[in-house]
């Protein structure tokens, strides 16, 4: 581990029920490496961004963030990471700019959550990120499940960018999108999204992909087969074969 | 020869069978004595009385019912979110609490609600005497618990993948909590609320009975003096009185949007809150325990009370449970499929209606004037009460059902009650013989009601012993009340299981 290094699985294997899901995995991501990690579906992916951002523990190894062992980190210290799940994970009877407040829970205390619910919180930084992912502001005080598909995603999206987290963990976040708003969306994730904050951390992004074509903005790519990983190298060395030996 | 085959719609059907036995029984029963009584009391229903002292009883009682009736419901609906929210795995995943904590806060609840308000009023009564707020408390403690039920059963349907989403945002975990139960509790308020302020009213009623005031006591002691005109009067206007409420409570938004609203309603928790337990905190320190002076009483006490009649007691509490839940199940869609023409409707609805409203000692005691008292009488009253329930939801489910099917089939020259069966009934039974799961918990607590006007089963022993202060057979009678419940529910909770 160097000091650049901001997130680190060590020796990590996932069990569920009889299948090994993960298979003594080792990975070290430095602070402002743009990651694609890719792999067939069911290959361990999800499984893999769900053990950096803390939400299943591992059967074997260890996480560490920031040089720090999970358990050992308090709520702020793990808000750093902000996730957009490939099955979003929104809450479907709160409005979409609910839905994008909800990144703020961490940074906030009750009374905002209160707010939030009741309708009566500001909704000023939320409508910030939902324009940069352009969604409309006819659907901002929609219910979720009255939305497309590619607007739940974008919402997803903005509730990850609100969080203005130093580390981005996306699971196929292009998905449902046009390409005119991939491209969008991509710039939005990749680049410094904050760069008119006082945050001046690089942010670091491990993105689950599919598409191929995505992967110029990457610095590094991450091949994973059967819950192991295959390659680890830097975008400009991958090769046709890398590519046969994951798909 | 084919073997039968049960599915849902014959399972729904199934339980009639019970007439049988029940049917033999009543008919060896009857009696010609009260048949006069009983055509008298069914005239009256056409010609109520009505004057100015009436009028004025009527209202004065009315006031007493839907105050005990509204604040039981403001209470026990305020408090059984609150003990909803504790007893739901949600709770426990966020603060990382045990389990065994959300077992045993479930079991208490369970023997709770297990226990009728009106063996909770009578109990009461016997401690601290007849009073206007036993009424409440009777209500609220097992309607506490009933609600904490229906809350945490909505509260386990919060998506487990939309808690891993905030849990991962690392909120407090008061806002993770509050922003994943905020709408399964405000859609749980909408669509029970009107169905639990219905029950608080009834329970009222029934609460009346046993004198503690309102509108009940009133139709106990006009069914004492056999005044059958003067009894029509007051439940024609507690009709009027759950129409209206139903009415009012449709007409109230509860949106959220608004902020007015909001401020409102979230004022009206609170206010109710700390009234409740400033309330509480008066009503133990400024009682005499009339009756009950201390717990040692209890141990003091003896029990006359045999095994083996202890055990017929219980037998029986559980063949009356068994009788009513069987009519209570097959009634309803039997009756609507035969008499399935639009004007028979309307007739079925009129009289699921009267079932509705006609407290059940009421039904008992007037089905008494023909019959002797036995466990049939009380399961066929029990029965007829929970069918005018059952048949409420069925007549709701099938009307607003896609008729697609039903159409085609009589399209195809299906008779009209076979395509009743098959294009429509047939589709809502599952959800159905759910429902009447749900609904057999609630019989099996009933039976106290009927137990005790109907000399039957251990609800009529509850009372023989709390009127002798044998508080050592109110124990145990309790126990096995809260036995069987237990048992009932954990029975029909794998019934629902597999239905749902």
């Amino acid at each position: 581990m160097n000091n650049n290094t901001v997130l680190e699985l060590e020796n990590i294997s996932y069990k569920y029920k009889n299948d090994l899901i993960l298979n003594k995995v080792n990975l070290q991501i430095n602070s402002g490496e743009k990651i694609a990690l890719l792999g067939k579906s069911g290959s361990g992916k999800t499984t893999l961004i769900s053990i950096l951002n803390g939400t299943i523990k591992p059967t074997q190894g260890e996480v560490k963030l920031f040089n720090k062992s999970f358990e050992e980190l308090d709520r702020k210290q793990k808000s750093k990471i902000t996730t957009i799940w490939q099955d979003l994970r929104l809450i479907e009877d709160l409005s979409a700019e609910q839905n994008v407040n909800c990144g703020l829970l961490a940074e906030n205390n009750f009374y905002f959550a209160f707010k939030n619910l009741l309708n009566i919180s500001s909704f000023k930084k939320a409508h910030k990120y939902m324009k940069l992912c352009r969604l409309h502001t006819s659907i901002y005080d929609k219910k979720i499940r009255k939305l497309s598909g590619g607007q739940k995603q974008r919402v997803a999206i903005a509730r990850s960018l609100i969080q203005e987290s130093n580390i981005l963990l996306a699971d196929e976040p292009f998905n449902n999108l046009d390409p005119k708003l991939i491209t969008t969306i991509k710039n939005l994730l990749l680049e410094n999204v904050y760069k008119n904050n006082t945050k001046k951390s690089p942010k670091t992004a491990l993105v689950a992909l599919h598409r191929l074509d995505l992967l110029n903005d990457f610095d590094k790519v991450i091949g994973i087969r059967d819950g192991k990983i295959f390659f680890n190298i830097k975008r400009n060395n991958l090769k046709k074969i890398h590519l046969e030996e994951i798909f | 020869m084919n073997k039968l085959k049960l599915n849902y719609t014959s399972l729904s059907f199934l339980p009639i069978l019970v007439c049988i036995p029940l049917g033999y029984q009543l008919i060896n029963n009857i009696h010609f004595g009260g048949f006069k009584l009983f055509q008298d009391f069914l005239i009256s229903a056409f010609n109520p009385k009505i004057d100015n002292e009436i009028i004025i009883t009527v209202i004065k009682r009315l006031n007493e019912t839907i105050l005990i009736g509204f604040f039981s419901w403001l209470v026990s609906i305020i408090f059984g979110a609150i003990f909803g929210i504790i007893s739901s795995n949600i709770f426990y995943k966020i603060f990382n609490i045990p389990n065994f904590f959300y077992l045993i806060i479930r079991f208490f609840l369970t023997i709770i609600r297990s226990i009728h308000e009106v063996v909770w009023g009578i109990l009461l009564m016997q401690i601290y005497g007849i009073n206007f707020s036993i009424g409440i408390i009777a209500i609220c403690i097992p309607y506490i618990a009933v609600n904490s039920k229906v809350f945490a059963e909505q509260l386990e349907t919060i998506d487990y993948k939309s808690f891993e989403s905030i849990n991962q945002i690392n909120a407090p975990k008061f806002s993770s909590l509050l922003t994943l139960i905020w709408n399964p509790i405000i859609n749980t308020f909408k669509n029970f609320g009107l169905y639990r302020l219905e029950c608080s009213i009834r329970s009222t009623v029934i609460l009346g009975l046993f004198g503690i005031g309102g509108i009940g006591t009133s139709i106990f002691l006009s069914f004492q003096t056999l005044n059958f005109r003067e009894l029509w009067t007051y439940l024609w206007s507690l009709a009027i009185l759950i129409i209206l409420s139903g009415l009012i409570f449709k007409k109230i938004k509860f949106n959220t949007t608004n902020k007015i609203l909001s401020i409102f309603f979230i004022s009206v928790f609170f206010i109710t809150i700390l009234f409740s337990f400033s309330y509480f905190l008066y009503f133990i320190f400024n009682n005499n325990f009339e009756n009950f002076n201390s717990v040692s009483s209890l141990f003091k006490s003896s029990s006359d009370l045999g095994l083996f009649d202890f055990l017929k007691l219980i037998l029986e509490t559980i063949i009356l449970s068994l009788l009513s839940t069987g009519i209570a199940i097959s009634l309803p869609p039997l009756v609507i499929g035969i008499f399935n023409k639009n004007t028979s409707k309307i007739f079925i609805k009129i009289f699921a209606f009267l079932l509705r409203l006609i407290p059940t000692p009421v039904i008992l005691l007037t089905l008494l004037t023909f019959n002797n008292p036995s466990v049939s009488l009380a399961a066929l009253t029990l029965g007829l009460h929970n069918a005018g329930i059952t048949s409420k939801l069925l007549f709701t489910n099938l009307d607003s059902q896609d008729k697609r099917n039903y159409i085609a089939m009589k399209s195809l020259g299906i008779s009209k009650k076979t395509s009743w069966l098959l294009g429509l009934f047939s589709q809502q039974a599952k959800s159905y013989l759910a429902y009447c799961a749900y609904r057999s918990d609630i019989i099996i607590r009933e039976t106290a009601i009927v137990g005790v006007i109907g000399s039957v089963g251990l609800g009529w022993q509850l009372q023989e012993s709390l009127s002798s202060f044998a508080w050592q057979e109110v124990t145990l009678v309790l126990i096995a009340y809260s036995s069987i419940a237990i048992v009932g529910e954990l029975i029909n909770g794998k019934i629902k299981n597999s239905l749902t």
